[in-house]
């Protein structure tokens, strides 16, 4: 019995992170360009993974930008393969590729990152809110609001702050 | 039934077709879920699953508290494995940190995860009944299942939404009246497993309803993501607990039950013999507990793991739950991302359900046994 054709990554990702399985959960990691998510997602299907999970990070803050995270995986022994895929930083404006067509799993996963970040994928069949109601004004996760004890009207009854676990 | 006439998928003219909302205040949709169907008589042409009426934030909440404060959170995003979800986020973090479980403990959330796993089969099994139209069996279901909240409840002080989990440990021992209750409640289960064999899988209406309805492929399975029972019934032997064993399930012996069809009869089987085998890990737990402490002599409270992304997975009782977690080295996550085993089940809905008939919609959708709240998070 012959298996699927072995993983061929060559020519899609831009470098090879380290990784160490034992304590982050992954076996490989690499970053990529936002050109390149589609082949890099034809590169696995072909070879029997699936998408495992796919969301976005708001890295405005330190890097300057938007952050895909797409997570690779196989049912038959464990391989998780991390793509960290850097976009723009403008919201709107930041875009990527759809890999809907290659990968459905990838569908709602864009469709929740669009709906928590903004970000757009190009070529989605149906790129429209999925969790939040569709006529809101704002990405949720995105990291623009404050946090929650920042808030004015956040404080709390009693003068102890409940982040205080000081002993 | 399913016997999809050749002419199903024909694009009808408009109007012949119809579109119908099935949720999200449908008696029989689990939760509030919205499925809008495109008609044409009885056959589905398409299907668009419309969800987020149960979204709660739970990831915004992550980014807003410490990492300890977010264990409540965990059991409330599927309130059915919520013991497995805690438990799973603790282990998560530890494996950040970096910290050392003892023995007991160790043992002891094996046993808890086990019985909470039991405990949501038992009301899938329930309720997926009540979806075809069997109303005793889930009176009986529900009686088991009440024994295993109430042993929980004994030790955890929850019934549902535990916080039972801690950085290193659980919150509470365990003792001889837990084991006892939990020897008791094995014996009888296992002897309700044969009358559940003869009032339900023997019955010709529920097989009829259930065999080649719904089928998952593999195919399907790996194109969407699917995991757990669903992909286990298709004949994947994918289980997080083996694939990357974690919490000490590599040194229980069990095994991972497949099927072949993929249909709604042999979810059914996957997951009954599954409370089989996880009745054998929980003995092998209680004859094995070790003696020794439940978790560090001092409580955890503040942690500020290693800048990074780092990723975590655990079986729940509906397949791969995973976690991941970006620290940017503070003591608050900078990001969680839950994926949840329902969400992909869901998404592969239209696929599945495009030529079924309306009716075999309640079996096919209550067999893949999905929590709305774990969908919406």
């Amino acid at each position: 019995m012959s298996g699927p054709p072995t993983l061929d990554l060559r020519g899609k990702i831009l470098e090879t992170g380290e990784s160490d399985y034992a304590v982050d959960g992954f076996h490989h990691r690499y970053s990529a360009g936002a050109d390149q998510v589609v082949a890099i997602a034809e590169a696995f299907r072909a070879s029997g993974y699936f998408l495992e999970m796919l969301t976005c990070e708001d890295r405005r803050a330190d890097l300057h930008k938007m952050r895909l995270v797409y997570t690779f995986n196989r049912f038959a022994t464990a391989d998780r393969h991390l793509v960290l895929v850097e976009l723009a930083p403008e919201i709107p404006g930041a875009e990527a590729p759809s890999i809907a067509h290659v990968l459905p799993a990838a569908d709602w996963y864009e469709r929740e990152v669009f709906d928590m970040y903004g970000v757009r994928f190009s070529g989605h069949p149906n790129l429209k809110r999925i969790l939040l109601p569709d006529d809101v004004d704002f990405h949720a996760l995105l990291k623009d609001f404050g946090r929650i004890e920042d808030a004015p009207d956040a404080a709390q009854p009693n003068s102890e702050s409940p982040r205080d676990t000081s002993e | 039934m399913n016997q999809s006439a050749p002419d199903t998928l024909e694009r009808a003219s408009d109007d012949e077709t119809y579109y119908l909302n099935m949720g999200p205040q449908h008696p029989s949709m689990h939760g509030v879920l919205r499925l809008l169907l495109h008609l044409r008589g009885e056959k589905i042409l398409d299907c668009e699953p419309v969800i987020g009426y149960a979204h709660r934030a739970h990831e915004k909440m992550a980014e807003n508290r410490s990492y300890i404060m977010f264990i409540p959170n965990t059991s409330r995003v599927d309130y059915l494995s919520g013991m497995i979800y805690n438990i799973g986020f603790c282990q998560a973090i530890e494996k950040m940190v970096g910290i050392e479980v003892p023995a007991r403990a160790e043992v002891i959330r094996v046993i808890v995860c086990e019985l909470n796993r039991i405990q949501s089969h038992l009301l899938w099994l329930g309720t997926f009944m009540l979806d075809l139209g069997g109303v005793t069996p889930f009176l009986y279901c529900f009686d088991d299942r009440e024994e295993i909240l109430t042993i929980l409840d004994r030790v955890t002080g929850s019934r549902l939404t535990y916080a039972y989990g801690r950085f290193g440990g659980v919150t509470m021992d365990v003792d001889d009246v837990f084991i006892e209750q939990s020897r008791a409640f094995l014996v009888r289960l296992r002897e309700r497993f044969l009358m559940y064999h003869a009032l339900i899988r023997e019955n010709v209406i529920f097989q009829e309803r259930c065999r080649g309805v719904g089928v998952i492929s593999e195919e399907i399975a790996l194109k969407y993501g699917v995991t757990g029972p669903s992909l286990r019934a298709s004949g994947v032997e994918y289980d997080v607990r083996r694939a990357e064993p974690y919490g000490g399930y590599e040194r229980f012996d069990f095994e991972i039950p497949t099927e072949k069809a993929g249909d709604c009869l042999a979810r059914f089987d996957v997951r009954v013999r599954e409370m089989e085998q996880s009745c054998r890990i929980i003995e092998q737990g209680l004859t094995a507990l070790p003696d020794g402490p439940i978790g560090p002599k001092k409580l955890i409270k503040k942690l500020k793991p290693p800048k990074g992304e780092f990723y975590f997975a655990v079986e729940s009782a509906r397949g791969h739950f995973g976690m991941y977690i970006l620290s940017d080295g503070s003591d608050t996550p900078a990001k969680i991302k839950l994926r949840t085993p329902s969400f992909s089940s869901l998404s592969s809905m239209p696929d599945v359900l495009r030529g079924t008939m309306v009716a075999d919609t309640i079996a096919i959708v209550g067999s893949i046994d999905l929590v709305i709240p774990e969908i919406d998070r």
